[in-house]
């Protein structure tokens, strides 16, 4: 039940993650691999400020905010100085990866004395619901695993919604017209380097809060934490999609925070059942290469049949 | 209205792709006249449009646009005074998005977006009605994705979105080209109502010289990156498919003439 139980945890605070990937992967087409270092940023800025005392909320906000810049700042290199936006998120993630070293100072920064999301929700629950096990169907449960399980839900729901309203506002529906008819986006006045920064900006806004609040969870940041998280933010976005069925806006962030618990149950069941952890990052990168290859597969050969 | 002073545009200059796309165009337009662009593959037509439109920055050459020089001004900018419509039914719509999204973007055209509601009820109200009148059965549809549309719907929405909010200055860009017969014949009426309806200030280029002889008030006829023939008031009424037919055969004469003589020439001093 525990291991269900961080599954569960863990997916939801990385479905931030899997949405910003949708901004930037779905909604503009770029395989934005600044993720990978905005990811840490954003936990390494909320650590560093949570070991120095800093509320959980601000540190959390400033860890959002720095991904945010990073993300502008790749969108900056990709439309201001006309580099392929690949080239320019390798640029932004491999300058981060020393900037991340300078924030937290040394590889690693615990957080096992500071005061964070993660302790807040655990004293939270154990006011509710006293320190002993709670039991639910019949499993035993500490209410502080139940409380943070319950922070991470909120957190997902806001963040869903948040995304939601905001491309339904005259900004948002630029800002998705921009990655679907950059032409058409120009001819009714709208500055598509501009939208192409802000979306940029806001989905590795997503990604750094993502990190923060996983810091807080997993009690530390670290440097190396961000390797391949992209690949699992494609992942669940692919998933999402599959689970869903379709690309309308509000399903499709649904879909992405479905995908990310299903993908982080998987792991873990997968992890249970023997699997060398070594071999997840191989395996989701297979997983993301045949689904994003099978279906192009499946028309051909669906179209090629009646010829054979 | 329009006033262009002198445009000059080369693509790839000094390599073995060089085009002389536009080799000093002038060229005024009246506030509310329609003018047609008339051309051979090649003469520049689209060219000129682009210039206008702010594609790219001129080599050379001034443009003035109701009281401002937007020679300088980038595409997005202009679009705060032009409405456009492309030959490529796919270009002027987000096909992903709803067509009341669509027309969401285009009646913030020009005007700064903020966080406000971009499908609200009043703009709705004002869609439903507009896209009734284009009689195509789309005002039940307009949650659908655009993409699902076909190329002549689509470019009739274009059209309606170009001028949802009265531009200044209107480019259709061969927009019937790339339609079946049928549903060019719809989109041109279409447009010339509209044009008409709103006095809108309108350069059309195209390939037909059916549409340049029964639309518009004015014909300019371009070539090889130059304005070479000028058809209005009288003249344009009076003109005729084949008069124009005839016009184009001439300057192909006249050419060939040219480069014959030339090689005349040079046997007999070179």
């Amino acid at each position: 039940m525990t291991l269900l139980l961080g599954a569960l945890t863990l997916g939801l605070i990385l479905s931030l993650l899997a949405m910003g990937v949708y901004v930037s992967f779905r909604i503009f087409s770029i395989p934005d691999i600044t993720t990978d270092g905005s990811i840490t940023l954003g936990a390494a800025v909320a650590a560093v400020l949570l070991v120095g005392g800093t509320s959980p909320i601000l540190a959390t906000a400033a860890g959002a905010l720095a991904g945010a810049v990073a993300g502008a700042l790749a969108g900056v290199i990709h439309t201001r100085f006309k580099i392929n936006a690949l080239l320019a998120g390798i640029l932004v993630m491999t300058a981060l990866y020393s900037v991340n070293l300078h924030v937290m100072g040394r590889s690693n920064v615990p957080l096992l004395q500071a005061n964070t999301f993660a302790t807040q929700g655990e004293r939270l629950g154990q006011a509710l619901f006293g320190a002993g096990p709670l039991h639910v169907l019949g499993w035993p449960v500490t209410p502080g695993d139940l409380a943070v399980l319950a922070l991470a839900f909120l957190a997902a729901v806001a963040a869903g919604v948040t995304l939601y309203l905001f491309f339904r506002t005259d900004v948002g529906t630029a800002m998705r017209a921009t990655g679907d008819n950059p032409q058409m986006v120009r001819a009714l006045g709208a500055d598509v380097d501009r939208y192409t920064i802000l979306g940029l900006a806001l989905s590795n806004g997503l990604v750094a809060l993502s990190g923060a609040l996983l810091a807080q969870y997993q009690g530390f940041a670290d440097a190396q934490m961000g390797i391949g998280m992209i690949v699992w933010g494609l992942a669940s976005v692919i998933i999402g999609e599959a689970l869903t069925g379709s690309r309308s806006l509000g399903l499709a962030l649904a879909g992405a925070v479905l995908g990310s618990v299903l993908f982080r149950l998987l792991v873990a069941v997968a992890l249970r059942w023997g699997l060398n952890p070594n071999d997840l990052k191989l395996i989701t990168a297979l997983f993301v290469f045949s689904a994003l290859v099978l279906p192009r597969l499946l028309a051909r050969r669906r179209g090629g049949a009646p010829a054979a | 209205m329009l006033e262009l002073q002198g445009l000059r545009q080369t693509f790839n200059p000094g390599t073995v792709n060089e085009v002389r796309a536009l080799q000093g165009v002038d060229l005024t337009l009246d506030e509310g006249s329609f003018i047609v662009v008339l051309g051979t593959n090649g003469s520049g037509k689209s060219t000129l449009l682009n210039a206008v439109a702010g594609s790219f920055f001129l080599d050379e050459g001034r443009i003035r646009l109701d009281g401002h020089d937007v020679t300088r001004w980038p595409e997005h900018r202009r679009a705060s005074l032009i409405g456009r419509v492309f030959q490529n039914p796919f270009s002027g719509t987000a096909p992903g998005m709803s067509i009341a999204e669509n027309f969401a973007l285009a009646a913030r055209r020009g005007r700064p977006r903020g966080l406000g509601w971009a499908l609200a009820p009043d703009l709705m109200g004002a869609l439903r009605e507009r896209v009734a009148g284009l009689r195509m059965g789309l005002e039940d549809r307009l949650d659908n994705a655009i993409g699902s549309l076909s190329g002549g719907q689509r470019q009739a929405l274009t059209l309606l979105m170009a001028t949802w909010l009265r531009p200044r200055l209107l480019l259709l860009d061969e927009h019937t080209a790339a339609l079946d017969p049928k549903s060019a014949d719809q989109v041109i009426s279409l447009s010339d109502e509209v044009i008409r309806r709103d006095g809108l200030t309108t350069l059309m280029v195209t390939h037909s010289m059916a549409q340049a002889v029964a639309y518009g008030d004015r014909i300019i006829m371009m070539h090889r990156g130059r304005v070479v023939h000028d058809f209005r008031g009288a003249e344009k009424r009076r003109l005729r498919q084949e008069d124009l037919i005839d016009r184009f055969d001439e300057i192909r004469r006249r050419e060939q003439l040219d480069e014959g003589a030339a090689a005349m020439l040079r046997e007999l001093y070179v």
